[in-house]
């Protein structure tokens, strides 16, 4: 009996180092992934890719009763205030009515003006719909899982915009999932301008709800209530894509951007596909980005 | 008892399966657009909290290679350009060692003392990820948003938790192998 329960007292010490030695191999290894991770940039990007497009099914699937449950709440709520609801649109009906005729107006003289100085636009845009299935956001990102990927024709680096503005870029792309990276975040750098002034300016997320303006150079200066738009100089974003609304330009160094997109009830976006013409093949002019009308 | 029916095999594979597919589910669930101002919040949290409930009640059926590959999933599908892969598998890896390794404070004492440890165990895990990222990212992250978390975390904890230990108290062998006793399930004493 003594000698079995040396053998034993012998065994689970061993089985203890191993436990021990296992702690430290694990860890070893989450220590590996992060090095490899941070040496081989493309094989992560690959790896999440995949992650993304296995997971998107099951995403979808969790996505759906939750979006229907938000929007049973969102409806109850919008009974209560159906009246004042009802009004306010009327009223503000009619005053887009107006708005459609001075645009229908100017929208004929530009044409003509167009004409008249051979003025060749930049190819038209068109959109891809999607349903947002993920939210990316943790405490250091911003971002959303869309259910397009390349297969439906979305690339890298496109606009997403929703209907009030614009929401973010295409920052990862599967075969049939996107993550999009909101302007919010930390890591968005985005070329803009103000809609008054036409002065150019870096608009820079820092995870919190508002965004930082850095204007290039400023000479008019900047004040609350600016609109803010996108410049068109990042590639393949068009120009003039309602981003947010100056509401903090004191004398202070620091200009504060708030978005237009409401980021808190994001259900469906839109994917602007601008300019990718050799791949679509449609009827747009030849010149593809040189003719394009940048910024001023 | 017979314990080797297809009920019985079936019910035993759950168990051993249970801990693994809920650790998924809510590695999953963190990317679900909930939009809830409060359980949005917690929700990046919920994986480190299974991991502790479950490795205080079954560490055995969350082993860590398991908590390794779900850690680096979690890190993959959260994403982030330039965020490190890897740091919730460490901060999991982590919190299980420490759990069973400080069993004896943990397991069959007032719930009051888990909840002190979860909140410990808890604050490692959100400095780990804070520092890992920040150091990956070489930037100086603003600790607010994560901080804010942690707290609903906590606050949720007693929510949660028993939830998930509610796993536990069904299965007669859970108790910890050293007070074990030789008896086989349904033997009685004569």
């Amino acid at each position: 009996m003594a000698i079995r329960d040396d053998f034993e007292v012998a065994a689970s010490q061993v089985r203890q180092a191993v436990q021990r030695f296992a702690l430290a191999l694990l860890v070893l290894a989450a220590f590996a992934v992060m090095l490899i991770g941070k040496a081989d940039t493309v094989l992560v990007e690959n790896a999440r890719v995949v992650a993304l497009d296995l997971a998107n099914p099951a995403l979808e699937a969790i996505a759906r009763p939750v979006a229907a449950a938000n929007r049973a709440i969102a409806d109850l709520r919008e009974f209560a205030t159906l009246r004042e609801e009802n009004a306010r649109l009327r009223e503000e009906n009619a005053r887009l009515l107006a708005w459609q005729t001075a645009a229908r107006r100017l929208e004929n003289e530009n044409d003509r003006l167009r004409e008249l100085s051979r003025f060749h636009e930049g190819p038209e845009a068109s959109f891809i719909t999607s349903r947002i299935v993920g939210d990316s956001v943790s405490a250091y990102v911003r971002g959303a899982l869309l259910n397009v990927g390349r297969r439906a024709g979305v690339a890298s680096g496109q606009a997403v915009v929703t209907a009030e503005g614009l929401a973010g870029r295409v920052a990862e792309l599967g075969e049939n999932s996107a993550r999009v990276l909101f302007v919010t975040d930390v890591n968005s750098r985005l070329p803009v301008q103000i809609e008054r002034t036409r002065e150019r300016a870096i608009l820079a997320g820092d995870n919190s709800t508002l965004m930082r303006l850095t204007l290039a150079q400023t000479v008019q200066g900047v004040q609350r209530g600016d609109r803010i738009v996108t410049s068109g100089h990042g590639g393949s974003f068009p120009v003039g894509i309602p981003v947010g609304e100056v509401v903090q330009a004191g004398d202070g160094s620091s200009v504060k951007v708030r978005p237009f997109a409401d980021f808190s009830r994001l259900e469906f976006v839109r994917v602007v596909d601008y300019g990718v013409t050799g791949l679509v093949g449609s009827g747009a002019p030849p010149a593809t980005g040189a003719g394009r009308p940048s910024g001023r | 008892m017979r314990t080797d029916g297809v009920l019985a095999r079936l019910d035993h594979w759950g168990r051993m399966l249970m801990p693994g597919v809920v650790l998924l589910f809510f590695v999953l669930l963190t990317l679900a657009p909930l939009r809830v101002p409060y359980i949005s919040d917690i929700l990046p949290l919920l994986p480190a909290l299974a991991v502790f409930q479950f490795s205080l009640a079954t560490p055995e059926r969350l082993p860590g290679p398991l908590l390794l590959v779900m850690g680096v999933l979690l890190d993959l599908l959260l994403g982030g350009p330039g965020a490190p892969v890897g740091v919730s598998a460490l901060g999991f890896v982590l919190i299980r060692a420490a759990v069973v390794n400080n069993r004896r404070y943990l397991v069959g004492v007032p719930f009051l003392f888990q909840w002190i440890g979860f909140c410990l165990l808890t604050m490692g895990y959100v400095i780990i990820v804070w520092a890992f990222t920040a150091l990956f990212t070489w930037t100086s992250l603003d600790p607010g948003p994560a901080l804010a978390q942690y707290l609903v975390m906590v606050v949720a904890y007693p929510l949660v938790g028993p939830l998930l230990a509610r796993v536990r108290p069904r299965d007669p062998l859970n108790v910890p192998e050293s007070s074990r006793g030789t008896a086989q399930p349904g033997e009685t004493t004569s």
